[in-house]
């Protein structure tokens, strides 16, 4: 209840939308009501002329536009032709108001989720898998927008229809209503159990045809092996199994939706049948004309649909409101990474960092990713931090632009705790080139220029040229304007690399952070890439995590961690004479290079 | 090539070989098109018997006379039923059955091409080829051809009841269908454009969605929410719009539907009204009619929504027979030899191979010798051609020019299976499937007892840390092995290469990627399972290798230098002694002298 009430809060926007296509499908089910009644008014009609001894009824054409028998027929044709137009228009205009709002409404919830997730701290996406947010984001959307849209309209129409008819037929003989109507809550019960049947079911099969795919993926990836051991006969049996269980999995649905049909079709019919049996022997007692048959025939199949629908709407509807909870669950989780209630630090940033104790444990994590570290650098000098992946180095990172905050000590910049500095103007001041280089689909310029405002085209050339990514780019035969990603060209890895840091320098930041950025790039143009920034940026604070030891060496400081922690540091030199950590990794990419120039 | 002469092949050739995964099941498909026959006559029939009742019992108050006609009724009613319940399960029970054995060829044939297929294909696509192409069949086998022919009867038999009524009324019934089938098209049509962009807006909407959550912290450090969110939001006005747009066509439509069909109704009372007049007409036919109208609409508008099914069933066929028409390219041995005992011997004589005729040679002019026991190390650097030499024994590809011999025999003309069963396989990704420690070490042989499998595992050490997870040898590995160390999942492996026994060990790259803990464990591992049998190493780490017979030094393509460790540590300038002078240059080797 408390979802519905919050799910009614987006319609209230349109609600004079959602109250006229109210009206309008209340007035097409009035209209549509009148068709059977003039069918039996004619053929009434007709009984009562035929009955007139004293008629002469010989040709049609004298009939059809002459007599005053033709003149009744065609009166209620053409109401009848009138009534159905009306009831066509008003149909239109229900779809027009009602549907179209729901897609409104839709749009309202999109804006509003991708508001929040804009707004949502790292934590929450290290803590729930990427998978599950974009479902929310995007299935259950569609699927409250069926709240919205086909639940609304079925049930109005449902109620208006059923009202309508159901009062139609108690005037004409409430005994024969009763009959009549007998079969249709099964039929409603029916479609709901179906449906949620059919719901549940397509959940299993989806699991199983993942689980065949698995197997394909599996088989195909280790390929070799498979043909070295001489398993393909195996492999061919495992997957068949899975395969089978599709098939009877699948033919358990097809079960279920086989009985859909006939037995809407059956029940159907035999409300009809009882309308012709009952009716007949009222027709015989002359408490009903002919005529009120053919109209409960025509009565019953109206009622068809709005009454299965009712089933199949209930469904929908709570398939609707636990998507509505799924989203509600993000959009009231809490923004904790928040300027703090003081007047936030906004002056220049010159470049200091310092660790005073800082660990570091993910959301939901056991062990401390970060444990006790210390470390200061003052500003504008060179900072690297080596170690294996996995030891913490780019949870330490992480903590200088607030991704995440510490879990516990604090981290200060210029000597104040990062959690006084104003969020954005902290970033603002700290270019971030993150491990897996992450461009959007969109233009080369658009991605440099992603975090300045209206960057002139000589500043994004500029640090393209820093970048040493200028001369790729005007190779591309649309230059900046290239699309990079699915739709466009698909960049190398080192390319990629280069517009991230290019995407990082053009806001001219005071703190230079690059998570192993460097490694897709060729060990020239690395050092070119370096040279430039010892100029460029030799006032600014920069921090290298690296695997490779050429681009760390020269660094004032090279922080060695591990497990979490700091285990070394000290310049190339100092921990080349340790002979400990740094110097064995130094050795052996010493080999691994010579290995690689033979 | 092959593509595009698929790709005009005619649909009849596509829907010819269909049937032939069809024709296990076609006195079935007989059974079922008998059984939507008699469905539509029952169900056609109804308001006949109504006219029937009308007229002939209960305008003459004949009691008895209607009890019988609901009775018929009644009897058309549930016959109806059983039969339509019957034939749609029939139909989607045939239909699965040919998925079945559909995609389990497509694997079959998957599995068994060469490796090189592998190599061309992404696994994405061959994975395509085994699902999604296959389930976009589904629709047409299981209940597309049948109710499409279910459909024919229904306007058939409404037809022919209606004729025999009355000719007149059923021309004046029937004088809106041109319209129908107008609007039929024109909403086809504008519809199939307006999805086209629905679902191309779906597609920009839900990407978008997708890669800002992927890259949501550059947003976030790059301060760019806001920036973002206008850009969402006009995305989001576009997909609405285009929902919009198709809302409009189907609010056109579908009132429409429902205008003709009463436009027939009012007519056929109009027109009937009058021949009523005329006793030429009863009410039963009346009655009757103003049913057919409605029950006439149906069976058209399903017709045109089968087309649509048809087309995209066919475009999927297409791509299964494209796989199964791919041809292999390693070709098995006509009159394979036997071997009897073998005793481990192989021999390259001038092996040349290059992937595609005119193009660079990967492997060239190699000849060399592996006797039965000794243990032969390849070294090089990436893309040397190491492991092409392993692809190229096991015969992953053929080779150009030149002979492989195993024992003295062609390896081409042996089965493959009986040149592959000689060989342990140990490769540097280690991979592990989905089931039991067991599974992953048998991979299914029944032949393999439990006490081999603990016995392999003792010899290389593996039973120690097995023995501790839960239900030991039966722990159910979850996402592949994810869940073992890397040092772990190669003791596996190694398990798995020990276990059935191979005369000859081919360790790719085995123990580079362990981490320093197992590293002990694991060269211990090596040197027990090399015992006895001729190994065949490629390696970084040199210490593997310096008890090596034989090692060749590998460089593009070619072998550069081989002999023992010994032999080629003397070898001044040499690029071993080079390689290991490197490595050790730490340690106290003496006589080597420090790189510059």
């Amino acid at each position: 209840m408390e979802s519905l009430k919050k799910l009614n809060h987006y319609l209230k926007k349109y609600k004079g939308a959602a109250i006229l296509g109210g009206i309008f499908l209340t007035g097409a089910n009035f209209f549509l009501i009148w068709i059977p009644v003039l069918i039996r008014q004619t053929m009434d009609e007709v009984e009562a002329l035929g009955a007139d001894e004293s008629a002469e009824f010989d040709s049609i054409i004298t009939i059809l536009f002459s007599s005053e028998a033709g003149a009744i027929l065609a009166y209620n044709s053409l109401l009848l032709i009138g009534t159905v137009f009306l009831y066509g228009i008003l149909l239109f205009a229900t779809r027009q108001t009602l549907i179209v709002s729901s897609r409104k409404i839709e749009f309202d919830i999109r804006n509003t989720i991708m508001d929040k997730l804009l707004q949502l701290p790292q934590r929450y996406f290290s803590a729930n898998r990427t998978g599950e947010i974009y479902v929310r984001a995007t299935e259950d959307v569609g699927r409250v927008r069926e709240y919205y849209g086909p639940v609304l309209m079925y049930t109005i129409n449902t109620i208006t229809r059923a009202g309508f008819i159901i009062t139609m037929m108690i005037i004409v003989n409430p005994e024969l209503t009763f009959w009549a109507l007998l079969p249709l809550p099964f039929l409603s019960a029916f479609a709901y159990w179906v449906s949620g049947f059919i719901n549940k079911y397509q959940l299993i099969i989806q699991e199983q045809y993942s689980r065949i795919a698995g197997k394909a993926q599996e088989t195909f990836s280790s390929i070799r092996l498979i043909k070295a051991y001489n398993r393909i006969d195996y492999e061919q049996e495992r997957f068949e199994e899975e395969s089978d269980q599709y098939r009877k999995k699948k033919l358990k649905l097809d079960l279920v939706e086989s009985l859909f049909h006939p037995t809407l079709n059956l029940l159907i019919g035999v409300s009809v049948l009882i309308v012709v049996w009952k009716g007949g022997l009222m027709v015989i007692d002359g408490i009903i004309t002919l005529g009120n048959i053919a109209e409960f025939v025509i009565y019953v199949a109206y009622l068809t649909w709005p009454v299965a629908s009712l089933g199949y709407t209930v469904n929908v509807l709570q398939k609707s409101l636990a998507s509505w909870e799924r989203i509600d669950e993000m959009l009231t989780e809490p923004i904790d990474i928040l300027d703090d209630e003081k007047p936030a630090v906004e002056k220049k940033l010159k470049g200091s960092i310092e660790f005073r104790n800082v660990s570091f444990k993910y959301p939901g994590a056991e062990e401390y990713a970060l444990k006790n570290v210390s470390l200061e650098i003052k500003p504008g000098s060179n900072m690297a931090i080596v170690g294996r992946t996995g030891s913490g180095k780019s949870t330490l990172i992480n903590l200088i632009p607030r991704l995440f905050d510490a879990t516990e000590g604090e981290v200060l910049i210029d000597g104040i705790n990062v959690k006084e500095w104003g969020v954005q103007h902290l970033r603002k001041s700290i270019g971030y080139v993150p491990q897996e280089t992450f461009l959007f689909s969109t233009t080369i310029k658009e991605n440099i220029a992603f975090g300045v405002e209206n960057a002139s085209t000589e500043q994004i050339e500029k640090a393209a040229d820093q970048a040493q990514v200028l001369d790729n780019i005007l190779d591309f035969e649309k230059k900046f304007e290239t699309l990079v990603g699915e739709r466009g060209i698909t960049l190398s890895g080192g390319q990629k690399q280069r517009t991230a840091i290019a995407r990082a320098i053009i806001k001219d930041p005071g703190i230079v952070i690059f998570d192993d950025s460097l490694s897709a790039v060729d060990t020239k143009t690395e050092d070119a890439i370096l040279e430039h920034l010892r100029v460029k940026l030799s006032d600014k604070t920069t921090i290298m995590i690296s695997h490779r030891i050429s681009t760390v060496k020269n660094a004032d400081t090279i922080f060695y961690v591990q497990n979490g922690s700091i285990v070394e540091f000290g310049t190339h030199s100092e921990l080349i004479k340790k002979e400990g950590h740094y110097s064995n990794m130094y050795q052996k990419q010493l080999l691994e290079q010579e290995l690689a120039e033979i | 090539m092959k593509q595009k002469k698929q790709s005009e092949a005619a649909d009849s050739v596509l829907i010819r070989r269909l049937y032939y995964f069809f024709h296990p099941y076609r006195w079935w498909a007989v059974f079922a098109i008998l059984l939507t026959l008699t469905a539509a006559f029952l169900g056609t029939v109804r308001p006949k018997l109504t006219q029937v009742a009308v007229d002939d019992h209960i305008a003459i108050g004949d009691i008895d006379g209607l009890l019988w006609i609901v009775i018929l009724l009644a009897l058309a009613l549930v016959g109806e039923f059983f039969i339509l319940i019957l034939n749609t399960y029939i139909t989607r029970w045939f239909g699965q059955g040919v998925l079945f054995s559909l995609r389990n060829a497509v694997f079959e044939k998957i599995q068994s091409l060469h490796v090189q297929f592998f190599d061309k294909n992404p696994i994405g696509r061959l994975i395509t080829r085994t699902t999604n192409d296959i389930e976009a069949l589904s629709q047409l086998l299981s209940d597309g051809v049948v109710s499409m022919i279910g459909d024919l009867f229904r306007i058939f038999f409404i037809l022919y009841f209606m004729l025999v009524m009355s000719w007149e009324l059923t021309i004046i019934a029937i004088l809106v269908l041109p319209i129908l089938f107008y609007a039929t098209f024109w909403f086809k049509s504008k519809v199939r454009v307006a999805f086209l962009e629905v679902r191309d807006q779906i597609a920009r909407l839900n990407s978008f969605v997708q890669e800002h959550i992927n890259g949501m912290m550059i947003v976030q450090l790059f301060n760019r929410e806001k920036k973002q969110k206008e850009k969402f939001e006009s995305i989001n006005a576009e997909h609405r719009h285009a929902h919009i747009e198709t809302i409009f066509y189907f609010s056109i439509f579908w009132p429409i539907v429902e205008v003709l069909a009463s436009i027939a109704m009012a007519l056929v009372v109009w027109y009937g009204g009058a021949r009523a007049l005329m006793d030429q007409v009863t009410f039963g036919v009346l009655l009757a009619f103003i049913q057919y109208v409605r029950q006439f609409f149906n069976p058209i508008r399903g017709l045109s929504e089968k087309y649509n099914t048809l087309q995209s069933a066919l475009a999927s066929s297409e791509r299964i027979f494209d796989v199964l028409d791919t041809e292999n390219e390693v070709y098995e041995s006509e009159l394979p030899k036997k071997l009897e005992k073998v005793e481990g011997r192989i021999d390259f004589e001038n092996v040349v191979f290059r992937y595609n005729e005119g193009e660079e040679v990967i492997i060239n002019d190699i000849s060399f010798t592996a006797k039965p026991g000794e243990l032969l190390a390849i070294v090089g650097a990436t893309g040397a051609g190491k492991t092409t030499i392993i692809n190229l024994l096991l015969r992953y590809y053929d080779i150009n020019e030149g002979t492989i011999y195993l024992d003295g025999v062609d390896i081409k003309e042996l089965s493959l299976k009986d040149l592959r069963k000689n060989f342990g396989l140990v490769l540097q990704d280690n991979a592990l499937f989905s089931g039991t420690i067991h599974q992953n070490i048998t991979l299914g042989n029944s032949d393999i007892t439990r006490e081999q499998v603990i016995k392999a595992a003792k010899e290389v050490e593996a039973d120690n840390f097995i023995k501790k997870l839960p239900g030991s040898y039966d722990y159910v590995l979850s996402e592949r092995g994810a869940s073992l160390s890397m040092g772990q999942r190669q003791l596996i492996c190694f398990v798995r290469a020990m276990v059935y026994d191979p005369k000859i060990l081919i360790l790719d790259e085995a123990t580079s990627s362990v981490d320093s803990e197992t590293e002990e464990l694991v060269s211990r591992a090596c040197q027990r399972m090399m015992k006895g049998r001729t190994s065949i190493v490629i390696a970084h780490r040199l210490s593997t290798i310096q008890g090596a017979d034989n090692i060749l030094v590998m460089h593009k393509g070619k072998i550069r230098e081989t002999g023992n460790h010994r032999d080629l540590i003397e070898k001044n300038g040499g690029i071993y002694r080079k390689l290991y002078e490197l490595q050790y240059k730490d340690q106290a080797v003496g006589t080597s002298t420090a790189i510059s």
